[in-house]
């Protein structure tokens, strides 16, 4: 482009003591450009948009803004140039009210409700952002960056965990935002939506751009073939293979409730199923799995398991039974300051006599097996914080890979997390079902069930709204039942 | 709206009403009550309410000084040390240059905490050692003084209940409220409530940190004047230093602050005061030894974080 560049970034560098987080990250954003930024897990995006964001600081390489020298001392600094981001994790203030919040980062009340207003969304400015559900707190966070109306907005992996609604409104935000000729950097696993809103994408892999395209329909290989470069997985590719369900139910669930949440849940699992859960953001499904995973107690309803009647009252009471709990949080799920190999052998311990010895040689055969079929990351091993998310989840999966299970709960096992991983995970859970254990898998991408599941109940507003069998488990009819509508 | 400042204060009305409960037992008790009982009640109080509102500023922003205790010993051996025999005019001088010292204490603490990353507990219960050693090497016996007259327009006089009300309420006027409407106020509650949040919405941090613990040295400082205002002398001993810092961050914790940061205000960590000074007081009419206060405080204080716990979660969870 002639145009002069907005913001060009040149041989940026940084790594974190023998750990290259970054490499040589080369690339340029136009004035009025929605540019996606784009790769594995732990390819570095992160870095970059920390550096960008004056969060941290890079170790080399050079940042133009206009056309001028920049260099970002704190993220106040950065948005009074101009640059405004919203992470993954709202930074929002939890114990103070959402108008404090305002006030910390110098933002205007009457531009910010407007913004708000312009989602359709209403807020109550002295509300505390702990009381404020995480999605809605996401589009606050949004409209504060919005109010600033920064030259670059930075929107990092926003549209991960909202509902349907609330990320399409993101993508016609971006849009707006664009028409006003300011630029956007838009991270997103979800390739769908770069392709609709994004002109150009940059590709980062081990800490290197290797690729910057026009995003136009049908740029989805190009992408996928760019991030994984020569590992040839495509997770656009179905894993499905052929059934082999037994008749017999492991698990049965009747007329389940949980306060105004959940209200007359009833459906089986089969061993060796991998049935689907599909729902919008907040329809009774964390709540369906806590009870299913023995962290909280229905109000009505009955659980069987092998037929038999249970009652779990904690979670080990659920592990005793073989069922085990893959949570949405990463970080509940993790004891960040350990090493990988504690991590995954942490629900081996369950077993042990009080004062028993730890085999340690055993566990490191088990724990050494786990990570090479996870092919997870090992490169900062001694401490599970300092892997990538998708790492991350790996270990949070591969816990129970070395403990054993009858039914694997996972919730939302693939958020924000790339391609590649999502392959590997999928080929894990199908695995899973081919040894004869179930897997009752809720996904907010609905295209993931068509990809992994035997069949998908669908929930809406506490109730199964569907019952679907694989072959209508297509992203129409699974979202006109998210969406409560009744299909025939 | 309305609800939700209610809501708001419903830990410091239950603190109120707890006091009020053990201070008309107390007052029952007693032959008379007058100006008299107010203002021995308001001496007895004092010092630790300045301590537990030092506290409560530190812990609120996601720290804890365990060196607040002998910060106030410090500066009250200084005080009584150097204003003995001063005159009026000089006594003021040194109360204002103390005053300061006592800052400057409190932000070479946050220095050290920001700029070491060592965790605030382990930096602050080494300083309290050295902090007190300093007291030790100034005063090393009771003893000392202060000019009667600037001693009695802090603690008043016989029946004068006003001058030590007032400087208990004043620091919270003409500080505290200040403070918390003000941007270092925000940054206060957003470091100890999220501290990575709260540098990406561009709070300094490290300076908050600093200027916090300065404001907790200026109430300790406050909190060393007049203690040497009411005992018209300076004791270096670390017990009294240390039963003071356990008191303010039982103060604190009772006046609804939480341990774990972005929680509180002084108003309560103030009132909590009174149910510190009224428990052992009773026990010592009831001719019970004093020493088994320690206890009630003890359990209070875990009774009061556990109910404050789960009062959090129940809120939480709806």
């Amino acid at each position: 482009m002639s145009q002069q560049a907005l913001l060009k970034i040149s041989n940026l560098a940084k790594s974190y003591g023998s750990v290259v987080a970054l490499r040589n990250a080369n690339f340029s954003i136009s004035p009025g450009e929605i540019h996606a930024l784009l790769g594995a897990n732990g390819a570095g995006k992160s870095t970059l948009v920390k550096i960008l964001t004056g969060v941290i600081s890079g170790d080399q390489g050079l940042i133009e803004l206009n056309g001028r020298e920049v260099a970002f001392s704190s993220p106040d600094n950065a948005r009074k140039n101009g640059i405004a981001p919203v992470f993954q994790d709202p930074a929002l203030i939890p114990d103070i009210s959402i108008q404090r919040n305002l006030y910390l980062t110098d933002t205007d009340k009457d531009r910010f409700l407007f913004e708000i207003s312009a989602m359709g969304l209403s807020v109550d400015l002295n509300q505390l952002a702990s009381d404020i559900e995480l999605p809605i707190l996401r589009m606050i966070d949004l409209a504060r960056a919005l109010a600033h109306d920064p030259e670059l907005l930075i929107l990092d992996e926003i549209t991960a965990a909202l509902p349907i609604d609330m990320a399409e409104k993101v993508i016609s935000i971006m849009g707006a935002h664009k028409a006003r000729g300011k630029s956007v950097i838009f991270i997103s696993h979800r390739l769908a939506e770069i392709e609709e809103i994004c002109d150009r994408a940059t590709v980062l892999r081990d800490g290197t751009n290797v690729d910057t395209f026009d995003a136009t329909q049908g740029s989805e290989a190009r992408i996928v073939a760019a991030m994984l470069g020569d590992k040839n997985v495509l997770a656009t590719h179905s894993t499905k293979q052929k059934n082999k369900i037994a008749t017999d139910d492991f698990m049965r669930v009747e007329s389940l409730s949980g306060g105004k949440q959940l209200k007359d849940v009833s459906f089986t699992i089969k061993r060796g199923e991998v049935l689907g859960v599909a729902a919008l953001e907040g329809q009774g499904q964390d709540l369906l799995f806590e009870i299913l995973a023995g962290a909280s107690k229905p109000t009505g309803g009955k659980l069987f398991v092998n037929g038999e009647e249970v009652t779990f009252h904690h979670p080990s009471d659920a592990i005793s039974y073989g069922i085990s709990y893959v949570p949405g949080d990463r970080k509940t799920a993790l004891m960040p300051q350990r090493s990988i190999r504690e991590n995954l052998a942490l629900t081996r311990y369950r077993g042990m006599r009080r004062w028993g010895k730890i085999n340690f040689g055993e566990e490191e055969l088990k724990v050494d097996g786990a990570v090479q079929s996870l092919e997870i990351d090992t490169r900062a091993k001694s401490q599970v914080k300092r892997l990538s998310g998708g790492n991350q989840q790996k270990v949070t999966i591969g816990r129970w890979v070395t403990t054993g299970f009858d039914l694997l709960l996972c919730f939302d096992p693939t958020r924000g997390i790339d391609v590649g991983t999502k392959a590997q995970i999928y080929d894990l859970i199908r695995t899973f079902s081919d040894q004869g254990k179930s897997v009752l898998l809720f996904t907010s991408e609905l295209r993931e069930i068509q990809l992994s599941c035997d069949r998908a109940i669908v929930l809406y507003e506490g109730k199964v709204q569907a019952n679907l069998p694989f072959e209508k488990c297509d992203e129409v009819s699974l979202l006109s039942a998210a969406h409560g509508i009744v299909s025939k | 709206m309305n609800l939700i400042k209610i809501k708001r204060q419903s830990w410091n009305i239950g603190i109120v009403i707890i006091a009020l409960g053990l201070g008309t037992w107390q007052i029952n008790r007693l032959p008379v009550f007058g100006s008299y009982e107010v203002r021995t009640i308001l001496l007895g109080i004092l010092p630790i309410a300045l301590l537990s509102m030092g506290q409560a500023i530190i812990i609120i922003g996601g720290g804890i000084n365990l060196a607040i205790g002998a910060e106030a010993v410090l500066i009250n051996c200084l005080a009584a040390r150097f204003m003995a025999n001063k005159s009026f005019g000089v006594a003021i001088v040194l109360t204002l240059a103390l005053l300061f010292v006592s800052v400057c204490v409190g932000a070479l603490t946050g220095l050290i905490i920001s700029r070491s990353k060592i965790a605030d507990i382990i930096v602050t219960l080494a300083t309290s050692f050295i902090l007190i050693g300093f007291a030790m090497y100034i005063q090393p016996s009771p003893g000392g003084g202060m000019n009667l007259t600037l001693a009695h327009l802090i603690s008043g006089k016989g029946s004068a209940f006003l001058p030590p009300l007032i400087v208990l309420i004043l620091p919270l006027l003409i500080i505290w409220i200040p403070l918390y409407r003000s941007r270092m106020g925000i940054a206060m509650f957003a470091i100890g409530s999220n501290k990575d949040a709260a540098f990406l919405s561009g709070v300094n941090v490290d300076l908050t940190r600093i200027k916090l613990y300065a404001t907790g040295g200026l109430f300790a400082g406050i909190s060393g004047i007049v203690l040497t205002a009411i005992t018209l002398s300076g004791s270096p001993f670390a017990s009294i230093s240390n039963t003071a810092t356990l008191n303010s961050v039982a103060g604190a914790v009772l006046g609804g602050v939480a341990l774990s940061g972005g929680v509180g205000g002084l108003t309560g960590p103030a009132l909590a005061a009174l149910i510190l000074y009224f428990i052992p007081t009773i026990l010592l009419n009831y001719g019970i030894d004093p020493a088994y206060s320690q206890i009630i405080t003890g359990a209070l204080t875990i009774v009061v974080v556990l109910a404050g716990g789960l009062i959090r979660n129940r809120g939480k969870k709806k």
